[in-house]
């Protein structure tokens, strides 16, 4: 659908629904959910997609998932507007990599560049926003260098492994957004394969 | 009811109900809640905000009012994250003549004390919009700390203005009982407003 150097951006399916299963329960949903542990059974991940995923009900004007595909085409995690805010025209972004033997390679980069550039260009936000953690160097350094400006923190406002950490929070204004192609070559992605 | 020093939080019943018709669309109300759409608020609205919170396992909606049994405005304990210990305190000011009054200070700080010495919070979070400086003062007054400023993040009448971030920890919370002598709180004496009419009950039953 969305179509970057390392990874494209599809819709959720069957597949991720099965690897997700995995992801809740595994370090990425630690670091996601800043520093929480769930024992998620079979059944109760089955409850949760057809309850909110599947759901025909649910609110699609709120929020917008993708899943991340690399170029062999191998489920790696999900990106997405959490919510979609139309009067203050505010994206809040969300992503995961679900396999750690992603992380560090530029995957999550290339998924969010995707998505910032979606949102601007395609819904016509006019600002992306989006949360980590302070113990979450990789993400920090991921929002730097996306262009991502910090704006504030939450002090003390998780706890993971008996530590309290402040949430971050970055924001990008739509001027502020080169665009996908030329934020990509700045950051060497073009041309660049697995 | 939790009887503070010039106000005291009391359950939203029937007056307050009555009242927050008017509440839900003025401008402190919008202030309070800078995400929501300025749109009308029906009856219907006002009575789905007031079950929603009654019903919620996350928040509480408290009255706050004048010794003399004033009601002044609202109370809004929530997000409460359980696992964390964090939750939101969120004021409205209904009775505008109370705006940036000592009574509001007092119902804010009989929010934190309830927040932190009864429900055990360890942060409590706040934002303001970057103009509103009498909204800015109370939260500064009961201790709020600044934590950042959200660029641009609301769009308020024909501008994008920026959103104040603000929390309290419980380490800087020195207690109701401490904090509220220093602040040399005031009261307004002002003459109570005249009660509300009682709802009518609907007379086409009985035809």
């Amino acid at each position: 659908m969305l179509e970057g150097t390392i990874v494209d951006l599809v819709p959720y399916g069957d597949r991720v629904k099965d690897l997700d299963y995995g992801w809740l329960n595994n370090e990425s949903s630690f670091w996601g959910a800043g520093g929480d542990r769930r024992f998620v059974s079979r059944a109760a991940h089955n409850t949760r997609w057809e309850q909110w995923i599947e759901s025909p009900d649910r609110d699609r004007s709120a929020e917008i998932g993708f899943a991340i595909q690399t170029k062999a085409g191998q489920i790696i995690g999900y990106v997405g507007v959490t919510w979609l805010n139309h009067t203050h025209r505010l994206a809040l972004l969300g992503e995961k990599i679900g396999d750690p033997a992603y992380w560090s390679r530029g995957y999550g980069s290339d998924a969010l560049m995707l998505l910032t550039d979606y949102v601007f260009d395609w819904l016509d936000m006019r600002k992306a926003w989006a949360l980590t953690t302070s113990m979450n160097a990789r993400v920090m350094r991921m929002m730097e260098k996306l262009g991502y400006t910090f704006e504030g923190r939450n002090r003390e406002g998780t706890l993971a492994d008996g530590q309290r950490f402040d949430w971050l929070y970055y924001g990008i204004l739509r001027e502020e957004w080169p665009g996908y192609a030329v934020k990509a070559a700045e950051l060497g992605f073009t041309g660049r394969t697995e | 009811m939790l009887e503070g020093t010039i106000v005291d939080l009391v359950p939203f019943e029937d007056d307050y109900a009555t009242y927050l018709k008017q509440w839900m669309n003025e401008e402190s109300w919008f202030r309070a809640r800078p995400f929501d759409r300025r749109e009308p608020h029906t009856e219907h609205d006002v009575k789905k905000f007031i079950e929603d919170m009654e019903k919620s396992d996350h928040g509480q909606l408290i009255g706050f009012q004048a010794k003399n049994g004033d009601p002044i405005g609202g109370l809004l304990y929530d997000h409460e994250w359980t696992r964390v210990r964090k939750a939101a305190a969120i004021f409205f000011v209904g009775d505008m003549r109370y705006e940036g009054s000592d009574e509001v200070l007092d119902g804010l700080l009989m929010l934190l004390r309830y927040s932190f010495e009864t429900r055990g919070m360890h942060r409590m979070d706040a934002s303001v919009l970057a103009f509103d400086e009498t909204r800015l003062d109370a939260y500064r007054r009961a201790g709020f700390v600044h934590e950042g400023t959200l660029r641009q993040h609301v769009r308020w009448d024909a501008a994008y203005v920026d959103l104040h971030m603000l929390g309290l920890l419980e380490s800087e919370w020195p207690g109701y009982a401490q904090i509220a002598p220093t602040l040399g709180l005031q009261a307004s004496d002002l003459e109570p407003k005249p009660k509300p009419e009682p709802e009518k009950k609907d007379e086409k039953k009985d035809k």
